[in-house]
């Protein structure tokens, strides 16, 4: 059977959400989700490698040995890394400063290597591209999600650039959620919402499936 | 035959000591200190108790409603969470504080993992955990000075503990002063005697057990006396460090929740004695001046394995078979 | 005087012995008697009568099949009306049963031929016999044949013999009253059995909420070498086997498969001390016993009841119920087994009826568990029920016995004071069940 590449797409915005839902990449996702513009460019750096090497993967994966297929990844992984790193160096100085050591560790992101062995290695190309993007779209979006609420909660306002919102804090900010453990308080309780909405729709279509 | 008769697995016969019944015999020994707070605080006190108690008892209710659970209002342990929890802050805190902690104590640390029976640390002392994290200044710089019915001073003042471990410009209450609770502090560290009241009451009524209190107070006083002078062993004021902070609060009121504390005795001596101890490295040696309530924390989190290591000599068994025969 | 150790957990009820002062009369002749053949520990008796026969009182109507089982006899004199299956009170199913019409006169068998007033003139082994054929079996509750608790393993001598007056169970005061009544007699039939052992000494123990049993107690042992009396504290369940032997001896029995033996000590009940004691004189085996029948009833009493009478014959006898009944217990509140009816008998193990009434009954729902360690604190074993509780409930069995489920003697007093109103012993209970059923099919397939 053909996988529909829309849906080799799609999911990885609910079914396979990778934070969520495979829980994989968690230490960018706590590390760098202290504010809503840290998370975006993290993310935009992960959909970048991630779609650079699960379509390389998957190109080569016919001429790849079996044996020798974790350093041919990373190898293939290290190369668009390094190409985000130097180009995060020359225009945004100031995220790379931000960001720092988050973007080399993205080549041993599992989240990357983990779509490389398990779906680029066996899918072809656009599929490989579909998943890519989506996977890399879906986890950027929770990385949104999270660093919204976090900054949101830990500065009170969200700030982009000059633009902020709201102007002035509503209220006294929560300095722990900026912290680590208020990052895994946020991730957790993301999760067992997530969790049990979906349960419910599965109870129901179940339901409606008898 | 026309009678319609029970038949139920023996014991016939049951306590009529319920859990809402000790819950509520904690609760009745909290209001010595709940008064205590009111007589040096003034009404200020009241307020923040009474906002964390009804945020703490909504919360738990709409919670449970939200999940579709039976509603556990009645039984009291969101009543002694809240008390707990604002017995835990400064007079002068700001009321949202009390009513973000109750809700976060009974939602994130209880509810979510199954409710009363289930949490694995004490709620009051996650919330308190929370409020430090989250607005460290509101909860270390608020204090007042104690004062009588009102009149209290919107100074801030160094607590005993702070002075001890050497902050500028206090000096150390007189002992009097910090056995009835004339001194600053948070609402439910002061009065010594009021927290004794308490504490009495319950291991009267069989409520708690006496070895939790009794060996975190006393391995507290034991290593303060050998340690606390830095430099001299031997020669620490161990009186004031057990009379200080909020160690006979801890010890009476949230070290021995059962839910978080070994269910067997020996277990519950042990985790008194680690109370202790962690309590003293914080005080002596740590960042924080006061470390009651993280080694209540640590000591909650270590207590699934107290119950696995501190398993009873059963009856009739000798040690070593115990040891072959079972874990 | 004996200085005695502490119980392990345990648990100060209110006794309610509102029968106490109540001497003991015969109950009279119901109009059927019901003997089951399963009335005691181990391997039922087969009938010898059937439909239509005509039998006396003492006469054999169930024969003992194997070693660790007892002869039934009836009770008094009438014709067989059938030999089937009724409902056992205990077994909670069907179990075979001599039904026998009464014919009111009570006529006694002539095999039962009056013994010997002089225990000197009996060697061990006539009054193991004397046991064995009198149906003799412990009348505590557990209902252990007395022949096999007589006849210890001759490699495990036995030093002390105790005689079980302590009755911890609330309400029941059948063994008060017979201590009261019949204290001479019940130390007649003590020294058979310790002599039947070989113990060298014997102690009376009583718990001090009885204190005319103990005077009469003391009074009956004064001059009798080597008997001696201890008062105990009044604890539930001191009145366990296990936990008599290490409140006033010190001692612990090992785990099951352990018994008294292995530490040299037998325990009988002062009620088989005195049924002993009239099956040595009279030669009458045991067709009667003690009752208390008490808690809602017009007038709490203890009656001579003879085996087989229905438990609605006795409650009409003490009066009948008083306001709406929730609860018909046979045995005391804490180990008894709650009746669904009352046309079932009274067995060789019946301590009491203690009738409960509606609003006495606890229906509680169970909450979950809030660890508070009480059922922890008060097990007399030093068991953890709350963990065997857990596993059990979540069929976790294996774990449950490394926990020692299996050591558990279902005392009651864990669930008695959880705070949460859980079933622990009920718990505890599916736990062994599962267990032995498990080993059973393991040595099945062993063997097989
Ligand atoms: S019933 Fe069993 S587990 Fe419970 S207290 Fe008694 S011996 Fe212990
Ligand atoms: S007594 Fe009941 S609530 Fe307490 S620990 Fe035992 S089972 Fe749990």
């Amino acid at each position: 059977m053909k996988r529909s590449v829309f849906y080799d797409f799609i999911k990885g915005f609910i079914e396979e959400n990778p934070t969520f839902r495979l829980v994989i990449g968690m230490c960018p996702t706590l590390a760098v989700t202290t504010s809503v513009v840290n998370g975006f460019w993290m993310g935009l750096s992960v959909i970048f490698v991630l779609v650079f090497a699960n379509v390389f993967v998957s190109l080569l994966r016919k001429v790849t040995p079996d044996e020798i297929r974790l350093p041919v990844f990373v190898i293939l992984i290290a190369t668009p890394v390094v190409i985000v790193e130097l180009v995060m160096k020359a225009y945004l100085p100031a995220m790379y400063e931000i960001l720092g050591i988050f973007v080399p560790l993205i080549v041993v992101n599992c989240i990357i290597i983990a779509r490389a062995e398990a779906f680029a290695f066996k899918h072809p190309v656009l599929n490989s591209f579909a998943d890519g993007l989506g996977i890399g779209s879906g986890f950027t979006a929770n990385l949104i999600l999270i660093s919204a609420i976090r900054e949101f909660l830990g500065t009170g306002q969200i700030t982009v650039g000059s633009f902020r919102f709201p102007q002035a804090p509503l209220f006294e900010p929560a300095a722990v959620m900026l912290t680590p453990p208020g990052g895994f308080i946020c991730l957790g309780l993301l999760m067992a919402i997530l969790n049990v909405l979906l349960a419910r729709r599965e109870r129901k279509m179940k339901a409606q499936a008898v | 035959m026309t009678e319609r008769l029970v038949v139920s697995p023996s014991p016939h016969w049951k306590t009529d000591k319920t859990v809402s019944g000790l819950m509520l015999d904690v609760v009745v020994a909290l209001m010595p200190a709940v008064l205590a707070s009111v007589v040096f605080f003034g009404w200020r006190a009241l307020t923040i108790i009474l906002t964390s108690v009804s945020s703490a008892v909504i919360s738990e209710a709409v919670y449970e409603k939200a999940v579709k659970r039976e509603v556990t209002i009645k039984d009291y342990s969101a009543v002694i969470t809240g008390i707990l929890l604002a017995m835990n802050m400064p007079p002068g805190v700001p009321l949202w504080m009390p009513a973000i902690g109750s809700a976060f104590a009974i939602v994130v640390a209880k509810q979510i993992f199954g409710g009363l029976g289930y949490n694995f640390v004490n709620p009051a002392l996650a919330g308190r955990a929370f409020l430090m994290a989250a607005w460290p200044l509101h909860m270390t710089r608020d204090w007042l000075a104690p004062g009588f019915f009102g009149g209290v001073d919107a100074t801030s003042s160094a607590t005993p503990l702070a002075v001890l471990k050497g902050a500028p410009g206090g000096t150390l209450p007189g002992i009097w002063d910090m056995l009835l609770g004339n001194r600053a502090g948070c609402l439910g560290e002061t009065s010594v005697i009021a927290i004794l009241m308490g504490g009495i009451y319950l291991i009267w009524k069989e409520v708690i057990d006496p070895r939790i209190p009794l060996g975190f107070i006393g391995t507290v006083f034991v290593l303060t006396w050998v340690f606390g002078k830095p430099g001299a062993l031997f020669q620490g004021n161990a009186i004031y460090h057990i009379l200080s902070g909020g160690l006979f609060l801890g010890a009476f009121f949230m070290a021995t929740d059962y839910v978080t504390s070994p269910v067997t005795s020996k277990g519950r001596l042990l985790m008194g004695i680690g109370c202790g101890v962690i309590t003293v490295l914080i005080r002596l040696w740590g960042g924080y001046p006061e470390g009651v309530s993280y080694s209540i924390l640590l000591m909650n989190l270590v207590t699934p394995l107290i119950d696995r290591a501190m398993v009873p000599r059963y009856y009739g068994w000798k040690h070593e078979a115990r040891k072959e025969k079972t874990l | 005087m004996i200085r005695t150790r502490a119980l392990s957990g345990g648990v100060h009820l209110d006794d309610r012995k509102i029968s106490s002062g109540k001497p003991v009369e015969f109950a009279g002749i119901p109009p059927e008697i019901v003997l089951f053949m399963s009335q005691h520990t181990g391997a039922p008796a087969k009938p010898v009568v059937k439909a239509g026969d005509h039998v006396l009182a003492g006469q054999v109507v169930g024969e003992a099949q194997s070693f660790v089982s007892a002869s039934v006899h009836a009770s008094t004199s009438g014709t067989v009306k059938a030999v089937e299956d009724r409902y056992h009170p205990i077994l909670a199913k069907p179990s075979t049963a001599v039904v026998i019409e009464p014919d009111g006169k009570g006529e006694i068998w002539e095999g039962v031929a009056p013994g010997s007033d002089d225990i000197s003139t009996l060697s061990p082994e006539d009054i193991i016999k004397i046991a064995r054929n009198a149906g003799l079996v412990g009348l505590g509750g557990a209902a252990f044949p007395t022949a096999v608790k007589l006849s210890p393993p001759k490699d495990k001598p036995i030093d002390v013999y105790l005689l079980n007056g302590a009755e911890c169970e609330p309400y029941l005061t059948c063994d008060a009253r017979l201590m009261v009544e019949e204290a001479d007699e019940i130390v007649f039939g003590f020294t058979a059995m310790m002599k039947a052992v070989g113990a060298p000494r014997g102690i009376v123990c009583i718990e001090d909420n009885k204190p005319e049993a103990i005077m009469a107690m003391e009074k009956a042992i004064s001059g009798k070498p080597g008997i001696e009396l201890c008062v105990l504290k009044t604890r539930y369940p001191q009145g366990g086997e296990k936990q008599l032997i290490q409140v006033v001896l010190g001692r612990e029995v090992p785990p099951p498969p352990g018994l008294p033996f292995d530490v040299g000590v037998v325990v009988s009940n002062v009620g088989t001390a005195y049924s002993l004691a009239k099956a040595l004189r009279t030669g009458m085996p045991l067709v009667d016993r003690v009752v208390t029948v008490t808690g809602a009833v017009g007038s709490p009493s203890n009656f001579r009841v003879l085996l087989g009478t229905q438990v609605s014959f006795l409650i009409e006898k003490a009066g009948g119920y008083t306001g709406e009944p929730g609860k018909v217990i046979m045995g005391g509140p804490m180990m008894g087994v709650s009746l669904p009816r009352t046309d079932v008998p009274v067995l060789k193990g019946t301590t009491g009826i203690v009738v409960m009434t509606k609003d006495e009954v606890n229906l509680d729902k169970p909450l979950p568990c809030i660890r508070c360690g009480r059922c922890v604190d008060s097990c007399p074993l030093r068991l953890l029920p709350v963990w065997i509780a857990a596993y059990s409930d979540r069929g976790m069995y294996e774990e449950a016995e490394k926990y020692r489920a299996l050591d558990c003697c279902e005392c009651g007093v864990c669930a008695y004071r959880c705070p949460s109103r859980r079933p622990l012993v009920q718990s505890v209970r599916l736990a062994k069940q599962a267990i032995m059923e498990e080993r059973r099919a393991r040595a099945q397939k062993v063997s097989g």
